[in-house]
């Protein structure tokens, strides 16, 4: 009894002196971890956005989007918001997710992607990091071109030889992304720009399957996004594997 | 033995990838380039040092009966401040390692070497001991790196070597490389030895012919069966 006592003293000993000096470091180290992190998140920002003069990740706007809260971070220059950043994810890439940040300039036009997080195979699907995939993405939107799909499912973005999987997962996370964004577009900017939710609300006539936007004038979107519910989001899905 | 050869077999006479076999894990998984040898390999060189230093200083207190516990903990305190720190530090590399910096509390060469030597031996020669044990981790992991990048991917340390008319061999990055890359060094390192065995007119580490009858941990059981006295399994129950 007396040895048991003993054992469980010993070890105890060894975990506190252990507990001790981890919250010690843990402390020390937690500046200089947060500031890894941000300075990364920033590095993904500044890579996306065309140059601004503010601190994006101080001007963010937190939207809820499927039970997910999406981060936009405005970037800006003479205090017009001149671009935004925003982190989506693909689920269908080929081995896990990707998480990547787009960043759009005010009407919805890709500035630059940057992936953050992926597991694709090296030397193929990883390709998708390569600067000459990304820029095949910058200048297009919505509407140019209209077939957001990759060159082999009829689209026009051409896919990685051998990573048409991860090429296809890119290209429909960017086109929800930017449908998201058009969605949201009033809530994004930021309120007092009514004439530009004119605008994003004759666009989304088509689309629907989103609760309506709080403090708009929604006459026009409405009575659409009632009689379809649920559709128009899965659109860029039509995945065919 | 001095402390100079303390130092000295872990780079070839008791490697722990090439001899021990030991820590295959890490060493299968992120040798995809020389650079992230480096990073486990000085990561896991630190946790081995400062744990054999801890538990050399400590081993009069430890009582037999929870000497691992007692070790793992000494030695995941260690793998968490170097997670801490690289993350803090060394953002990208941290990145690069992602879940391996942690597995480092499991790794068998550090645990083995708390259990055979550290507990056994001065402080002094235990620190000797994890350096040259370390290093030779180290090194062993930045060769393997360096000829998978370099077939993989064309490149040394993200340096092209090849041009841009190579066409990289995919298979040396992923998961088969490592196997293909340390197989062919393993044999490479047995030849070696025996050459170097034979030249210098001792016994080499590793034998020539090599079945399950010349394997340690086979041997006795081997000897019992050419005896005729191993026992029958119905009679062994």
């Amino acid at each position: 009894m007396k040895e048991v006592f003993r054992l469980c003293a010993v070890l105890t000993i060894i975990a506190a002196v252990s507990a001790g000096v981890l919250a010690f470091v843990s402390q020390k180290t937690a500046e200089p971890i947060a500031d890894a992190m941000r300075e990364e998140e920033l590095q993904a920002i500044r890579e996306v956005l065309p140059p601004f003069e503010n601190e994006p990740d101080q001007d963010t706007v937190v939207l809820e989007e499927a039970g997910e809260s999406i981060v936009f971070y405005r970037g800006r220059t003479e205090g017009r918001i001149t671009g935004i950043a925003f982190v989506v994810t693909a689920p269908n890439g080929y081995s896990g997710d990707i998480r990547f940040m787009i960043g759009v300039d005010d009407s919805g036009i890709v500035q630059g992607i940057e992936i953050l997080k992926h597991a694709e195979t090296p030397g193929l699907g990883a390709k998708i990091e390569s600067q000459s995939f990304r820029d095949r993405y910058k200048g297009k939107s919505l509407t140019n071109p209209e077939q957001w799909d990759v060159v082999k499912d009829g689209g026009t973005f051409k896919q990685i030889t051998g990573a048409t999987i991860s090429s296809r997962a890119v290209t429909h996370a960017i086109a929800r992304g930017l449908e998201l964004f058009e969605e949201r577009r009033a809530d994004i900017l930021g309120p007092g720009k009514p004439e530009e939710g004119a605008t994003t609300d004759t666009l989304r006539t088509h689309e629907g399957s989103r609760e309506p936007v709080e403090g708009k004038a929604d006459t026009l979107g409405k009575p659409d996004d009632s009689r379809k519910p649920g559709e128009g989001k899965e659109e860029p899905h039509k995945d065919g594997r | 033995m001095s402390t100079g050869k303390e130092f000295i077999k872990g780079f070839w006479s008791e490697n722990p990838i090439f001899r021990l076999v030991l820590g295959l894990c890490p060493t299968l998984a992120v040798t995809t380039s020389a650079e992230n040898g480096i990073g486990m390999g000085l990561a896991s060189t630190f946790v081995l040092v400062c744990s054999n230093a801890v538990i050399a200083s400590i081993r009069n207190f430890i009582p037999k009966k929870i000497r691992i516990p007692a070790f793992i903990i000494t030695i995941a305190t260690f793998v968490t401040i170097v997670d801490l720190v690289m993350n803090g530090y060394f953002h990208e590399l941290h990145k690069s390692l992602g879940l391996f910096i942690p597995l480092i509390v499991v790794n068998c060469i550090i645990l083995g070497r708390a259990e055979a030597f550290a507990s056994k031996n001065s402080l002094g020669i235990s620190i000797i001991d994890g350096l040259g044990m370390g290093f030779g981790f180290t090194i062993s992991l930045v060769v393997i790196g360096a000829i998978r990048e370099v077939l993989g991917n064309g490149t040394v340390f993200a340096v092209p070597v090849f041009g841009s008319s190579y066409y990289p061999l995919l298979l040396m990055i992923l998961p088969p490389g490592a196997f293909i890359v340390l197989g062919m060094l393993l044999g490479a390192m047995n030849q070696v030895e025996i050459r170097l065995a034979e030249r210098a007119g001792r016994t080499p580490l590793i034998r020539k012919e090599h079945d399950c009858a010349s394997c340690a941990i086979h041997r006795a059981w081997f000897n019992l069966g050419r005896e005729g006295k191993r026992p029958q399994a119905p009679e062994a129950e």
